[in-house]
C-alpha cells in the first residue's frame, strides 16, 4: 500500500481500547482520544467490544484466543463496516494481528472461530476483512513526522527520552508482515516509530538498547520477583543512557515499569527517578494540550513537577 | 575476572568414602571418591507425545537443539537454570526424572517471544514452555502454580462477562494464593496513584467494585465458549491418561 493510500484509508478507524485501556491504563485511553481529537482524526469505537485473551486465555487455549480477537475484527467488519481496527494496547494489538495471522494459515484455528462464531450467533470473522494498525502506525501514517512539526506548540526540546516499545509490538516477526519490509517500513529488531514521532516534536531520543526487551508482563503480579528483576534493568539502563522519560506505548509495560519501580524501591532498596509516561501523553503536550487533558493525573509516576519545569504545563 | 566453570557432575552424584579398601589394600583418602551410575532406565516414552497434545506443544518435534531459543531468552538471562533447549532435549528423550529436577521453574516463562523469534524451525518453544508447565500440574508432579491460578481467574471473568476488570482480578488473585494485599510496595503504588486524582474518578474507581464490566449480548459467546473449553479438557485428560490414572490410586486405596 502506498503512503498517501494508509494517510486516507487511517483518518476514520476503528477504535479498540481493550480493558487495560477502561482501568489501570485510562491515561492511555485519555490522551490517545485527546490525541485524535486535536489532529482532526475520527476514532469510532468498536461496538460492544470483548477482551482479546490478553496473555493469560491462550495459556488455557490458544483457539480460544484466536475467536476472541476475531469476534472484535468481526464486528468492526461486519456490523460497523469498518476497514482499520486501531488498538493501542500492545496486547490488543498483537492478539488482533496474531488472529489474522492463525486466520489465514490455520485451518484448524478456522474451523474453531466459525463454530464457535456460529453458535455465539454472529457472523464469522474471515481473514483480510480488516487491517489492525497500533497508535503508532495510526499518528505516523496519517500526520507524520512532517506534519506533526508543522503543529508542535510546545517543543519537546530538551527532554531527553528512552523510547521503550517492549515485546507484543514486535515478536513473534511472522504476525508483522508489513515490518521489516524495506525502507520506511517498522523494523522487529530496532523498532523507531515512536522515536520519529518524538524526535518531530522536539524531543532528544537517547541511544537505548532495550527498546524491545521484555518487563516481565505476563508475570507483573505471579512472579514479582522476576518482573521487578527485569523492570530494574530497564530503568537503570535508560538512565544510564541518560533519559529522564521512558516513553512507552503499551498499557502492560506502563503498569509494569510504574508498579515494579516502586517495588525495586521498597523490597531492593534500589531507587530510580526516570518518569514514565506514554507517547500519547508527550504528544499530546507537545501540540499544546494541558497535563490534565492528556491523564497524567491518571499515572502513578508523578510527572507533573518535572513537564512543569521543561515549560509543558 | 574468575571464570564460572559449571561443574558437569552435581555434587549428589559423587559419592565420597570415608575408608575405603580395594583388593586387600587401604586406599581411603586416594580413590575414595566415585561417581554414581548415570545410567538412564526408567524413559517415558509417552511423555513428548502428551506434551505435544497440549496447546503450543505442537511443533516440539521439529526442533534440532540449535540453542537459539535459550540464547535469546529473557528469563536464562537472570537464571542459567532456565534452559528451554535442554528442557525440549530431555522431553524429545523421555527423560521424565531429569526433567523434573527443573519442574518448580519451568512456569516462569513471561512469554516475551524472543524464542519464537529466534528459533529457525518454528517451534514455538514459549507454547512448548506453556505445555510443558500444564503437563507437570496436570501430572500431579507440580501444583498449580502462581501462573496458572491467574491465567485461571482471569479467563474465568472473561469468559463469565466478555471483559476483565483489572482491580477484580487481582484481588481475587491475591486471595485465592493466600498473599496478603497489605504489601508496602502495594499501599506505596496506590498512595501514588490517589496523589494526583479527581474525586469524580475516585468514586468511579470505587463503583467498579461492585458493578461489573460486561460485554453486551456475550451470553451466546459465553455459552459456546465453556462447551468448547470442556470438551478440550476432556480431550486432554484422555491424551494424558489422567482418568486411568485416578482409577488406579483409588484401586490401591
Amino acid at each position: 500500500m502506498k503512503k498517501s493510500d494508509k494517510k486516507e484509508k487511517y483518518q476514520e478507524v476503528a477504535y479498540y481500547p481493550g480493558c487495560a485501556l477502561e482501568g489501570s491504563g485510562h491515561a492511555y485511553n485519555r490522551s490517545t482520544k485527546a490525541l485524535g481529537e486535536e489532529l482532526g482524526l475520527k476514532l469510532k469505537e468498536v461496538d460492544n467490544w470483548n477482551c482479546c485473551g490478553a496473555m493469560e486465555v491462550k495459556n488455557i487455549d490458544p483457539k480460544l484466543q484466536t475467536y476472541l480477537s476475531s469476534r472484535v475484527m468481526s464486528t468492526a467488519a461486519n456490523k460497523m463496516k469498518m476497514d482499520v481496527v486501531m488498538a493501542p494496547c500492545n496486547g490488543c494489538y498483537h492478539n488482533l494481528k496474531k488472529a489474522e495471522y492463525d486466520l489465514e494459515n490455520d485451518e484448524a484455528s478456522r474451523q474453531v472461530v466459525d463454530r464457535l462464531s456460529k453458535k455465539a450467533g454472529h457472523e464469522t470473522y474471515q481473514a483480510g476483512q480488516v487491517e489492525t494498525i497500533h497508535a503508532l502506525d495510526w499518528v505516523k501514517e496519517t500526520i507524520g513526522e512532517e506534519g506533526l512539526k508543522e503543529r508542535v506548540k510546545n517543543s519537546l526540546e530538551g527532554i531527553k527520552i528512552a523510547n521503550y516499545y517492549g515485546c507484543m509490538y514486535t515478536r513473534p516477526r511472522h504476525i508483522f508482515p508489513e515490518k521489516d519490509a524495506g525502507p520506511g517500513s517498522e523494523s522487529t529488531s530496532k523498532p523507531h516509530f515512536m522515536d520519529d514521532l518524538l524526535d518531530a516534536a522536539g524531543a532528544e531520543n537517547v541511544d537505548f538498547p532495550l527498546k524491545t526487551a521484555c518487563c516481565g508482563g505476563a508475570h507483573t503480579l505471579s512472579d514479582s520477583d522476576t518482573s521487578t528483576k527485569l523492570v530494574t534493568n530497564i530503568l537503570q539502563t535508560a538512565e544510564a543512557a541518560g533519559a529522564e522519560v521512558i516513553a512507552t506505548e503499551c498499557p502492560t509495560c506502563h503498569s509494569g515499569l510504574e508498579m515494579h519501580q516502586i517495588r525495586a524501591e521498597k523490597t531492593l532498596g534500589i531507587k530510580t527517578n526516570v518518569k514514565i509516561i506514554y507517547f500519547t501523553q508527550l504528544l499530546g503536550m507537545a501540540l499544546g494540550l494541558k497535563p490534565k487533558k492528556v491523564g497524567l493525573h491518571e499515572n502513578v509516576s508523578d510527572s507533573f513537577d518535572f513537564v512543569k519545569k521543561k515549560g509543558l504545563a | 575476572m574468575p571464570i564460572h566453570e559449571k561443574s558437569l557432575i552435581r555434587p549428589e552424584n559423587l559419592k565420597v568414602q570415608e575408608n575405603i579398601e580395594l583388593e586387600g589394600i587401604d586406599v581411603s583418602g586416594h580413590w575414595s571418591t566415585f561417581i554414581e551410575s548415570r545410567v538412564v532406565t526408567d524413559y517415558n516414552e509417552a511423555m513428548e507425545e502428551e506434551i505435544a497434545a497440549l496447546p503450543g506443544g505442537e511443533f516440539i518435534h521439529r526442533c534440532w537443539q540449535c540453542g537459539s531459543c535459550t540464547n535469546a531468552c529473557t528469563v536464562h538471562a537472570i537464571n542459567g537454570e532456565f534452559n528451554p533447549r535442554y528442557w525440549i532435549y530431555l522431553i524429545r528423550t523421555g527423560m521424565e526424572s531429569e526433567l523434573l529436577r527443573d519442574k518448580d521453574i519451568i512456569w516462569q516463562c513471561v512469554s516475551c517471544n524472543k524464542c519464537t523469534y529466534a528459533c529457525p524451525r518454528d517451534v514455538v518453544p514459549e507454547g512448548v514452555m506453556k505445555a510443558t508447565a500444564h503437563w507437570l500440574e496436570l501430572k500431579g508432579h507440580t501444583p498449580k502454580s502462581h501462573s496458572t491460578i491467574f491465567d485461571e481467574i482471569f479467563s474465568e471473568q472473561v469468559i463469565e462477562t466478555g471483559k476483565i476488570e483489572d482491580g477484580r482480578t487481582i484481588r481475587r488473585y491475591f486471595k485465592q494464593t493466600g498473599q496478603a494485599l497489605r504489601q508496602p510496595w502495594l499501599e506505596e503504588m496506590v498512595k501514588r496513584l490517589l496523589r494526583n486524582l479527581p474525586i469524580g474518578m475516585l468514586t468511579r474507581m470505587g463503583l467498579a467494585n461492585f458493578i461489573t464490566p460486561k460485554t453486551a449480548g456475550w451470553s451466546g459467546a459465553r455459552d459456546a465458549i465453556k462447551e468448547y473449553v470442556s470438551e478440550q479438557e476432556a480431550h486432554h485428560r484422555k491424551v494424558l491418561g489422567l482418568d486411568d490414572l485416578v482409577k488406579a490410586a483409588e484401586n490401591e486405596l
